[in-house]
């Protein structure tokens, strides 16, 4: 349950029938299984390279983020990435070349949408990841299926897994995908450049009072992010703090719940801000939703969908969103107009792309 | 069957409507506020008397913006679908039978999806953007009503088995679609169409809709209620009714037209919320007896304390989340169903 299978069972289409999604709600992850607190820095680097002259492939054996030992053929030439946030991390890493097939969701960068498509994320198709013939298939755990590795391990193709449950842990992949692929230095360098980006905007925001907000997935019905989430630490690091205290990691919430705990501001992550914007109008006219002072006030931050995915581009999103919700911090010489850095948040600025 | 009294009939609706009450109250009390009865009451009768405009207090908003107004949905869904099921039973002769067994509720989920599909790209205003989907799933449920009456009919007339096995395909064919469409699509579109199957009264309408639900369930429910008698002729078999003078064609297409509505209308604001339809007859039967004159009252208000105590239940276990009524229904329906239906068998 720790693990959103519901939207993954969800995604697959268990449709209109009521006994089928009650069972959703209390159905185990296939992954849980394997779960195993082996998530430690430190990978086993036992390279079974095989030195002995004949030998033509080499071989390196590390553990992937799900504590699975997997041999990797080196060096690692093709890949396929099953999750949009691998696809990122690859372009990131300047490893794109190498890319040789993705999921259809694949969309960041542009350039990613015109590899080789695979299907998608909870069922590619096995036939054209194996007709790719990669050196290694990578998945997450958040969005792919355990029987997806399985499949692939009955084939012989290596999978190597990934796991990240917090901002620190999305760096530390990376920079582990970098090492696994073949590109340390990249993975180290991107990982250096976001940690100091982080560092900059927490001496920035750091000592604020966090903004209490509520971050909407879907309005209905509202659906919000579990305390466990990487959103939630990414909220916390844009200097927030999200109101909903749930363990589940797609809560759909009780809107009294949230009346009761009046958040500041409404955060939607939406790549078309006029979309949202519209959208708000719609629940200003609602009775329920009106008696939140957010919506009253139109206090509302709309930032980047990157922050739905577990990749570098986070980064940014979490930058986005403190800008929004502590602009008093960005202001360049705060000296001259003290004024101006008002603690009232406004609509327009919010807003502004 | 034993005689039917006004004043018995009157008495068990009293009863009913007794549990009922006190399950609203609990419902009110119940969430994340707590409220006093006194406070209720006292807030009850002002939004009577001065329409609303005098409530302050946190709780007092909140109990009349949200709690209320859901737990009036939940009431009108349940007494729906209860009366659509006791329709369908009766005319289907089938104990299987539920609303969503001749394909509405795949009708209402395609329209809804096509609406959710499409709204980004109208321009409307907020209030009729917020509409939009409520009624592309009304239009897509009578548009499946009217297709599968076509495709129910022989010889001019609606046949009960031709009309089940038309709308059982009906539905299943819309599935598909919307699978299809469901495939085809990414991100939080996909996201809310899968929540919208779900079933759920946590939507907030505006407040005209509630009168648009409460005038169509008056309509559908009593036009079923005047076929009461020729439902009870139709248990002894169709060729026995028709010798004791049922019009058979008119009593059909009544009941087929009527509690299609009311099951369109339903799956329209909530989604589809199993069981409720199917399992709330049967209970009612053990109960009062199957004379349709008391079984179709006692049924809506059946459904109506079952979609009110499972809504309750669902939006206040796990606080500050909660489960969908859908999930609440199911999973009290289908063990009370087997129990039910080994009770019968022993």
């Amino acid at each position: 349950m720790r693990h959103t299978t519901r939207f993954r069972l969800i995604d697959i289409g268990g449709l209109l029938l009521p006994a089928l999604l009650a069972v959703m709600v209390v159905a185990p992850t296939g992954w849980a299984q394997t779960s195993s607190p082996v998530a430690t820095s430190a990978h086993a680097q036992n390279s079974a390279t095989t030195q002995s002259g004949t030998a033509v492939q080499s071989f390196r054996e590390v553990v992937d983020e799900t504590g699975r030992t997997v041999r990797i053929p080196q060096p690692v030439m093709r890949i396929v990435s099953l999750a949009p946030s691998l696809t990122e991390t690859i372009y990131a890493l300047g490893l794109q070349d190498r890319l040789v097939g993705d999921t259809d969701y694949c969309d960041y960068p542009p350039e990613a949408q015109k590899k080789q498509k695979v299907g998608g994320a909870i069922n590619p198709s096995l036939e054209e990841i194996a007709h790719l013939r990669p050196d290694v298939v990578l998945v997450t755990k958040h969005l792919n299926t355990l029987d997806t590795v399985h499949s692939l391990d009955a084939l012989g193709i290596p999978s190597y897994a990934t796991d990240p449950r917090n901002v620190d842990e999305i760096l530390a992949s990376a920079k582990r995908l970098g090492d696994v692929l073949g590109a340390v230095e990249a993975g180290a360098a991107l990982a250096e450049d976001l940690q100091h980006r982080l560092d900059v905007l927490r001496q920035k925001i750091g000592a604020l009072p966090p903004r209490r907000v509520l971050f909407v997935v879907w309005t209905d019905p509202l659906i919000s992010i579990g305390k466990d989430t990487f959103i939630a630490d990414a909220l916390r690091r844009a200097g927030a703090v999200s109101i909903i205290d749930s363990k589940q990691d797609w809560p759909q919430v009780n809107l009294e719940e949230v009346a009761h705990l009046q958040p500041e501001v409404l955060v939607f992550a939406e790549s078309h801000a006029e979309t949202t914007l519209q959208h708000f109008d719609v629940l200003a006219t609602r009775p329920a939703w009106r008696i939140l002072n957010a919506v009253r006030d139109r206090n509302f931050a709309v930032i980047s969908e990157a922050v739905n995915r577990p990749a570098p581009r986070i980064v940014t999103a979490i930058e986005e969103l403190a800008e929004k919700l502590h602009p008093e911090a960005f202001v360049e010489k705060p000296a001259s107009d003290k004024v101006s850095g008002s603690t009232v948040l406004d609509a327009k600025c919010l807003c502004a792309r | 069957m034993r005689p039917l009294t006004i004043q018995r009939l009157f008495l068990q609706c009293a009863a009913l409507a007794g549990i009922l009450f006190v399950v609203v109250i609990i419902a009110l009390k119940a969430g994340a506020v707590e409220v006093s009865l006194f406070a209720l009451g006292r807030d009850l009768i002002r939004v009577i008397v001065h329409h609303g405009g005098e409530i302050k207090s946190d709780y007092g908003l909140i109990v009349m913006n949200i709690r209320l107004p859901r737990i009036l949905l939940g009431i009108f869904v349940g007494a729906s679908l209860a009366v659509a099921g006791t329709g369908f039973q009766a005319l289907l002769r089938n104990p299987l039978a539920d609303p969503y067994v001749l394909g509405v509720s795949n009708g209402a989920a395609l329209g809804a999806i096509l609406a959710l599909l499409v709204s980004p790209h109208l321009s409307l205003l907020p209030a009729v953007a917020d509409l939009l989907t409520p009624l592309g799933a009304f239009l897509g449920a009578a548009a499946t009503i009217a297709a599968v009456y076509f495709l129910g009919r022989r010889e001019g007339q609606i046949d009960s088995t031709t009309l089940l096995l038309g709308g059982v395909i009906t539905g299943s064919f819309l599935a598909a679609i919307i699978m299809f469409l469901m495939t085809s699509e990414t991100g939080s579109n996909l996201r809310g169409m899968a929540y919208w199957l779900m079933g759920n009264l946590s939507t907030s309408l505006q407040p005209s809709v509630y009168w648009i639900l409460w005038l169509g369930f008056l309509l559908g429910a009593g036009a079923i209620y005047t076929t009461a008698s020729d439902l009870n002729l139709l248990l002894s078999g169709e060729k026995e009714a028709m010798h004791l003078g049922v019009d058979l064609p008119r009593v059909r297409l009544v009941v087929y037209i009527a509690a299609s509505l009311l099951t369109g209308l339903a799956v329209s604001v909530s989604g589809s919320i199993g069981y409720v339809g199917l399992l709330v007859p049967h209970v009612m039967r053990q109960i009062f007896g199957s004379d349709h004159r008391v079984l179709l009252p006692t049924s809506a208000f059946g459904g109506a304390i079952a979609v009110v105590i499972a809504d309750t239940i669902g939006r206040t276990v796990v606080p500050p989340a909660e489960l969908p009524v859908g999930a609440m229904t199911a999973l009290a329906g289908a063990p009370l169903f087997i129990y039910l239906l080994r009770r019968r068998m022993a």
